[in-house]
């Protein structure tokens, strides 16, 4: 089967848009050039993209043979397998331009740079263009036959009513959140109840400008409430950096591909820095991370992962990416709510500060020494890692009056006019930021609670004595 | 020509293509299954599915012009053979057993990156046509700064 293209109706027929599964690097592509003296080349291939429908993008990540070639003479083949059914395919190109900015260029490299910074080789494994090539024939190979189509995920996910009911039932879950706690939980809920993703993690920047902090998760045997992402680190660093989505499929394959370059950067004296644990599963092979943003403002970063090399599909991505806006504004109104919530309690006067409440107390209580390193603005319990930044000066404040006044009770109004936390005055981030305090709380020192007691009043409760110990 | 050490890389199960052109310099290309290398090293036979030859026996019987590229996932070593066609004719019989079981090996690395060997069930992998080159140069294709080097 050969589908040419000679005129603009043929262009529809070579269907590259029915072979999306093929341009996700699961299976290595290969390259076929000629030098113009005759000498033909064979190339395995990092990226094929898809352009438009005529045109594809070759990733141009080394000087090369191929590249040589291409300058001599512009004919190329390239041969692609579907990882969804088998079914080999050629392509025959013609190479049009090298193009190292817009948005093609940007897709492609993002994808490699987030790579790229699993292995420590940002800067040195990256996209140094994206070569357009325009596609003249796409041809099935005889010999590479597909499989029987049983791929089961097509009689759901591909389904529109499928899509729709999945979103209406997200939607409903959304709508019954009535706080930021259910809301963030209710999504990931709703991933896996309606879409079958199982890993996923919604991440805030409520620690410090350019670091993300997993503030909900679902399906990890960790909760991972408090790991912490930096802009342009992985798949979540580099959606926040770059602000759009990335989707990375047979990610151990090119990981293994980027450790190949590592090993033979290092040999040639090119020291690549050193890997950096980030959130979600210990051997992700498919990653999708959408950027939540309202009106140009990121509220956070969405990431869903899978064990599985090609989990997500174009229907999944383009499904999460319509998605990410309506969850962004929803997070955004429910942190405004919270706020306004907080605000109109404390006119009231509902929330006042009180002395610790008499309560039934364990005859014995454990003993934690909490040391607060204000250098660092960062808590260790028992010396084990809690909490830094903001969220640290929050609950080292909260401890202090605890223990010196006996008070037990706060508002979140009282907080945001401490002089001595210095929280913004604009966005703040508080509720937020009591929410992941909580969480890691929850997480790693059960003892010490923060309790919601009603709008923008909240409790301190300890289950045990605590030490508090302030270092430089 | 191909020293013992790389012939058993060669040789060991792993992702084989070949490349050709035309007249028109038009580049082409089919998969290998297997590959043997003779003679100490100064040639190499290809053994290629019938019908994938189909693609490419035009090209070697008209200019004799041929490139094979070799890769091994997980480490991703890979490397590249020039070579000018010599002869081509039906793989023996006696050879089928060498041919599946160095396609076999190539499955079982596929499956160390995820894909599962049902996947390519369907595809050719006997008879074939086993394609002699003699080798001119070799050239070192793991990615990478050195990529391109002369071996």
């Amino acid at each position: 089967m050969t589908r040419l293209r000679s005129d603009a109706s043929a262009r529809q027929a070579l269907g590259l848009e029915a072979m999306a599964s093929c341009f996700q690097g699961l299976i290595p592509a290969a390259l076929f050039t000629c030098s113009k003296d005759g000498t033909p080349n064979a190339a395995y291939l990092s990226h094929v993209d898809y352009v438009d429908s005529t045109h594809v993008a070759l990733s141009f990540q080394f000087f090369n043979k191929s590249k040589r070639n291409i300058a001599e003479n512009p004919q190329a083949l390239v041969r692609l397998i579907d990882p969804d059914t088998s079914q080999g395919w050629r392509l025959k190109l013609r190479y049009v331009r090298s193009e190292t900015e817009g948005p093609v260029f940007e897709r492609m490299a993002l994808r490699i740079e987030a790579i790229a910074s699993y292995s420590g080789l940002k800067g040195i494994f990256k996209l140094l263009a994206a070569d357009i090539y325009e596609v003249l024939a796409v041809e099935a190979v005889e010999d590479e036959a597909a499989m029987e189509v049983t791929t089961q995920r097509r009689s759901a996910c591909v389904d529109p009513v499928f899509t729709m009911q999945a979103l209406q039932d997200l939607s409903t879950r959304i709508h019954r959140a009535d706080s930021l706690e259910r809301l963030l939980d209710s999504i990931l809920e709703g991933l896996e109840a309606s879409f079958g993703f199982e890993h996923s993690m919604i991440l805030v920047s409520t620690i410090e400008e350019g670091t993300y902090v997993t503030i909900a998760s679902r399906g990890y045997p960790e909760m991972g409430v408090g790991a912490e992402a930096r802009l342009g680190e992985g798949i979540i660093g580099m959606v926040a950096e770059a602000r759009k989505p990335i989707r990375i499929s047979g990610l151990i394959r090119q990981m293994l591909y980027a450790l190949a370059v590592q090993k033979r950067a290092h040999e040639q004296g090119i020291v690549a820095s050193q890997r950096i644990p980030l959130p979600g599963l210990a051997q992700p092979d498919s990653q999708l991370g959408i950027p939540l943003l309202v009106r140009g403002e990121l509220v956070g970063v969405l990431c869903i992962e899978s064990t599985h090399p090609y989990r997500f599909h174009e229907e999944d991505k383009t499904t999460i990416e319509l998605l990410g806006s309506y969850l962004a504004i929803a997070i955004q109104n429910m942190q405004l709510q919270e706020r306004s919530a907080a605000d109109a309690a404390a006119q009231e006067g509902a929330a006042i500060s009180q002395p610790a409440a008499k309560r039934a107390e364990p005859a014995a209580k454990a003993e934690r020494e909490l040391a607060y390193y204000a250098g660092e603005e960062c808590i260790l319990v028992d010396g084990e890692y809690l909490i830094r930044s903001m969220p640290a000066k929050i609950l080292w404040r909260l401890l202090r009056l605890r223990t010196g006044e006996g008070r037990a009770e706060f508002t979140n109004r009282e907080l945001r006019l401490d002089k001595s936390l210095k929280l913004p005055e604009w966005k703040d981030n508080l509720e937020t930021r009591l929410l992941l305090l909580r969480r890691r709380l929850d997480q790693k020192c059960p003892d010490i609670r923060i309790v919601p007691r009603g709008r923008g009043r909240f409790g301190l409760e300890l289950g045990c004595n605590v030490a508090l110990v302030e270092r430089p | 020509m191909i020293d013992k050490e790389l012939a058993a890389f060669l040789e060991e199960g792993i992702g084989i293509q070949i490349g050709t052109r035309n007249a028109s310099l038009e580049p082409n290309g089919a998969r290998v299954v297997a590959v043997r290398v003779e003679d100490n090293g100064t040639h190499i036979v290809a053994f290629v599915p019938e019908r994938a030859m189909k693609l490419v026996a035009p090209d070697l019987e008209a200019n004799g012009q041929a490139a094979l590229v070799f890769a091994r996932p997980p480490d991703e070593r890979s490397c590249q053979v020039k070579g000018v066609f010599e002869r081509m004719n039906a793989a023996a019989g006696a050879d089928e057993r060498f041919v599946r079981d160095q396609w076999r090996r190539w499955l079982e690395r596929l499956t160390m990156i995820g894909l599962p060997l049902s996947t390519l069930e369907r595809w050719d992998v006997w008879p074939c046509v086993a394609v002699r080159l003699r080798v001119t140069a070799l050239f070192n294709q793991t990615p990478g700064p050195n990529a391109g080097a002369v071996l």
